[in-house]
């Protein structure tokens, strides 16, 4: 049996349901994240773990103990909220040391274990300030000793870095996975970031309109999403309609505005409607004519250590990412080709949702 | 910020004057060592000083009031905090209504407030009695810090509670040690606030006290229907001296400006 385990867990406001029929596993030391735009649930499935809304159907068990039920104050579990939620009037250490008060742990050995918690998170010589004296970042790892002091079994963190500027976000990132990886605690993260989810996470929890769509390891998620709005939502791509021309056992054949592109997709049928899903880094640009398609670069993005193209093509406007290589890069309204290889092709069933934007919003 | 021209700045400055001339007036006036009230002009003398503190009704009647502001302040934040929290924090049958009575007396004219309690009294035959003066007292100043706890209140991120009580705290301890020192200058603003009110109340007072449990301000009252001489004075600069030592322990705890513009 997983260590945390949540079976079924359903929140229901009146007819609203906010989360419907989660089902989680989380192993001992594992660091899962729940990744989905706002307003998916993530957020209440973390209030539901820590206690502080009560499920209206559903199992928790934690360490094969049921907690359903329990009081957040019995549940012994690290938080670590997404205003940080330190108490102000008290100093750091003072901060660090309240739950350790609470579990009634004697005063010579909550010192040094509060001391422990501060070195852990790099902040010893600021014990004796107040949190209005500390910078966004290091009120985080206040917030974070404080939730890693009483030594929880599982430590939740509610979108930990998403009030911190960009560059500090992503140097606590993996500052972050190093502290969870050096105590070991089972961490369960809520993010909207999926850069974040991504870098940091064993195993990253897809939700959507309040129900889990794919869990999976953050590579698989990004190279295999199970439906097409987990290609939209998790990195930019770009998607195809097309119609099944050909299909074998191996694979198949779709003919996308005319053009017959292979896909590996076995167990397609001819004349299906399908969705293709490939991220621009998998595009290639070549010679023109030379690839599987010819086009136009309409607008080329300077990103630093990459280049981003749209390039305007028989089937539609492609967005096509190449590595800062060094070379020249292809000049506006110039022709290209572009090719791919058919094993990064993924291919969804079904005609493709209207909602072209989301996966232009939150790319992170 | 667009700055004042001459004639504004001129205008002001009259505002200002006009305000405080009659304070400072009275400040001077209650040194005098006339028989009247005139401006000390043949030295200064604290004779209508010693007159208060020897003049038992009066001695009496500051004792009184300050134990009726001190009573009715705190007792009137007793059952503020718990009042306000659940009208902010709660959705309740009847929450519109409770909200609206705290806060009714602010509106109600206390010359009304002190023909209905003075009927009431009767009534329940606790004509004369101080703890009752003390709880009509309550009803005026519990508005005000109802409206600073409030604020309070508002500007509180409940999150902090939910970290405390996620390390362990029950909640009465998330109470004690995290909620309340969080609303402490409300608190302790609101407490002053009506100190003040209680202390300064004059108009249903005059209704509801008795020989024995006349306050200072109805007690100036009384004495001024009759006679006026410097004593009066002295007794004004006392207040004044009593209400602006309040006032500014008032701004270092909350902020006046918090009060007044209503920041918070």
């Amino acid at each position: 049996m997983s260590f945390l385990e949540l079976k079924n867990i359903t929140k229901r406001y009146g007819p609203l349901t906010a989360v419907g029929d989660v089902s989680l596993s989380v192993e001992k030391g594992e660091f899962v994240s729940l990744l989905g735009p706002s307003g998916c649930g993530k957020t209440t499935t973390l209030q539901m773990i820590a206690g502080f809304v009560e499920p209206s159907a559903g199992t928790i068990r934690l360490d094969g103990r049921d907690i359903t039920r329990a009081k957040a104050n019995s549940r012994g579990l690290g938080i670590v909220f997404q205003s940080y939620a330190l108490f102000p009037h008290m100093t750091v250490f003072d901060n660090v040391s309240f739950g350790l008060e609470m579990q009634r742990v004697a005063r010579g050995e909550r010192k040094p274990r509060v001391e422990e918690a501060l070195s852990l998170v790099h902040l010893s010589p600021y014990a004796k300030r107040y949190p209005r004296e500390l910078s966004g970042g290091q009120r985080q790892r206040v917030a974070l000793a404080r939730a890693l002091v009483i030594r929880p079994p599982v430590l939740l963190l509610d979108e930990p870095l998403s009030n911190l500027d960009a560059k500090l976000r992503e140097a606590m990132q993996f500052e972050l996975r190093e502290i969870q990886r050096k105590v070991g605690t089972t961490t369960v993260m809520v993010t909207h970031d999926q850069a974040e989810a991504f870098s940091i996470s064993d195993r990253v929890v897809v939700m959507e309109a309040g129900r889990i769509t794919q869990i999976d390891q953050p590579y698989r998620i990004y190279e295999h999403p199970e439906t097409e709005f987990i290609s939209r939502f998790v990195g930019k791509t770009n998607l195809l309609p097309g119609k099944v021309v050909t299909a074998t056992g191996a694979g198949a054949t779709v003919s996308l505005a005319g053009i017959a592109v292979p896909v590996e997709t076995a167990d397609l049928s001819v004349g299906e409607t399908v969705t293709l899903c490939i991220r621009p880094e998998k595009l290639h640009l070549t010679a023109p004519s030379s690839g599987l398609l010819t086009g136009r670069v309409a607008d080329r993005f300077f990103l630093g250590s990459q280049w981003l193209y749209h390039i305007d093509g028989p089937v539609g406007t492609l967005m096509v990412v190449t590595p800062n290589d060094g070379s020249t890069p292809a000049e506006q309204g110039a022709p290209v080709g572009l090719e791919w290889s058919p094993s990064v092709v993924r291919v969804h069933r079904g005609a493709m949702a209207e909602a072209p934007d989301v996966a232009l919003e939150v790319t992170g | 910020m667009t700055r004042n021209g001459p004639v504004a700045l001129f205008f002001h400055t009259l505002v200002v004057i006009f305000m405080l001339a009659p304070l400072a007036i009275v400040c001077l006036v209650a040194f005098t060592p006339e028989n009247t009230l005139s401006l000390p002009t043949r030295g200064f003398s604290l004779r209508w000083f010693q007159a208060v503190f020897h003049h038992p009704d009066f001695v009496q009647s500051f004792w009184n009031s300050l134990w009726l502001a001190v009573l009715s302040a705190t007792l009137a934040v007793a059952l503020a905090v718990p009042a306000s929290l659940a009208v902010t924090r709660w959705e309740f049958p009847g929450r519109g209504f409770l909200n609206a009575l705290f806060l009714s007396p602010l509106i109600i004219p206390h010359l009304v407030l002190g023909v209905a309690m003075l009927r009431l009294f009767a009534v329940v035959g606790a004509t004369g009695s101080f703890g009752w003066l003390v709880a009509a007292h309550m009803v005026i100043v519990t508005p005000y810090v109802m409206r600073l706890l409030i604020a309070a209140i508002s500007g509180f991120d409940r999150s902090v509670e939910q970290a405390a009580y996620s390390l362990g705290a029950s909640e009465a301890i998330v109470f004690r040690r995290v909620t309340l020192p969080m609303i402490l200058p409300g608190v302790t603003g609101g407490w002053l606030i009506a100190f003040i009110n209680s202390f300064d109340e004059l108009t249903m007072s005059i209704f509801i006290t008795s020989p024995s449990t006349v306050t200072l301000p109805v007690r100036m009252y009384m004495y001024a229907t009759e006679s006026i001489d410097p004593m009066m004075a002295a007794v004004s600069a006392l207040i004044i001296g009593i209400t602006m030592v309040a006032v500014l322990l008032l701004d270092r705890v909350y902020g006046l400006d918090r009060i007044l513009v209503g920041q918070h």
